[in-house]
């Protein structure tokens, strides 16, 4: 009985947003919530590093990479579909790609 | 709280900002039909329905932050509630972003003949998934990994640390954000080009946007931080960021793997 009512508490503060250092007396097992926090704070920070440092390799990798040339495709009626003006103008606002052509 | 009150339900006071947004809302669609339409006045019709929607916006999370930081307003029960309510709302921003990755692979799975029978389309160069799709996954990845960094700093007490972790959420972000539009800006293809460029645009786009919704989302947490509005006990709205940024980075993997890898090799 004591069992259940206990472990209905937990499920209780676990969906209240688990909030594991609101009550101290509530602890039941030996780490603590504060110590538990702090270890996966330390954690997670270096997993970030991790992902930082190599992103940042993989980012020199892939930019010094030359950039490929695009052949001008035959014009299907499919590409560059205009069906009535913009408000704008007669081009999109980022096409300045269509107006070398 | 208010001493007398005898429940721990937040009833809200009048507020003039739901019907100030649906006015704003309201402007917003009239002016744009009639911007896309020629009709005079659209464009200034559109700007102020948006200008009233964004100060709408601002002014009810103000009165919101007031509510819960100053006033104490949010307790256990309202946090609940809250948190209830912000699943749903993810929910459906999956099921609107999953449409249009349907759409795609509606497109790609048999192509018609109008676009030569193939995917992509005779005539379209896509962009090579192992260079800035490929970069731009593990940098959102890793942001997400960053505000768990700040998740649990702030469950810890370690309140610099969380400022910290979140400024390199947001860096993060921001990287993720010019990476796509430089990859938009060098992209041999346009929206106006075939259901590709339709179905594209359509689905990294409005993800993009969900990144900088999630950005803004995460920066008024960091600034909320810094200012000592978030507690280990009560942290609500940096929950709710983060949610929605596992959100982001977690459908960041569908377009990669089937619009940019699967279609476009």
């Amino acid at each position: 009985m004591a069992m259940s009512m206990v472990r209905s508490a937990a499920l209780r503060t676990a969906l209240r947003g688990g909030s594991r250092s609101s009550a101290p007396p509530k602890r039941s097992f030996s780490s603590s919530a504060a110590h538990d926090d702090a270890h996966e704070t330390a954690k997670w920070e270096k997993i970030t590093y991790l992902g930082i440092a190599s992103c940042t390799i993989l980012a020199f990798v892939v930019l010094s990479k030359p950039h490929p040339h695009y052949d001008e495709p035959p014009p299907y009626p499919y590409l560059h579909i205009r069906n009535k003006e913009f408000p704008w103008g007669p081009n999109g606002l980022f096409e300045k790609k269509h107006e070398h052509h | 709280m208010i001493e007398s009150q005898r429940h721990s339900y937040h009833l809200v006071d009048p507020s003039p900002w739901p019907i100030s947004g649906s006015l704003g809302a309201l402007a917003t669609t009239v002016g744009g039909v009639m911007y896309m339409h020629p009709f005079q006045g659209g464009a200034t019709l559109l700007s102020l329905g948006l200008i009233f929607i964004l100060y709408t916006m601002f002014v009810w999370w103000r009165d919101v932050l007031r509510e819960s930081t100053l006033e104490g307003h949010h307790t256990k029960v309202v946090q609940l509630g809250l948190r209830y309510g912000f699943i749903p709302f993810i929910v459906s921003e999956v099921m609107f972003l999953f449409a249009f990755f349907r759409a795609s692979s509606h497109s790609s799975l048999a192509p018609t003949v109008e676009i030569g029978g193939i995917w992509p389309p005779k005539g379209i160069w896509v962009l090579d998934p192992r260079e800035i799709p490929f970069l731009n996954t593990p940098i959102l990845l890793s942001s997400g990994a960053a505000v768990t960094w700040a998740h649990h700093a702030i469950l810890a007490g370690k309140e610099k640390r969380a400022v910290y972790a979140l400024v390199a959420t947001v860096s993060l972000a921001l990287v993720f954000t010019g990476f796509q539009g430089m990859e938009y800006y060098q992209a041999p293809f346009t929206i106006s080009d075939s259901i590709y460029g339709s179905t594209f645009f359509l689905a990294t786009g409005f993800h993009g946007f969900h990144v900088i919704i999630g950005t803004l989302f995460l920066i008024i947490c960091g600034i909320r931080q810094y200012l000592g509005h978030l507690t280990k006990e009560h942290h609500v709205g940096f929950e709710a960021a983060a949610w929605y940024w596992h959100f982001v980075d977690v459908v960041r993997l569908f377009p990669f793997v089937s619009i940019y890898w699967w279609g476009g090799i």
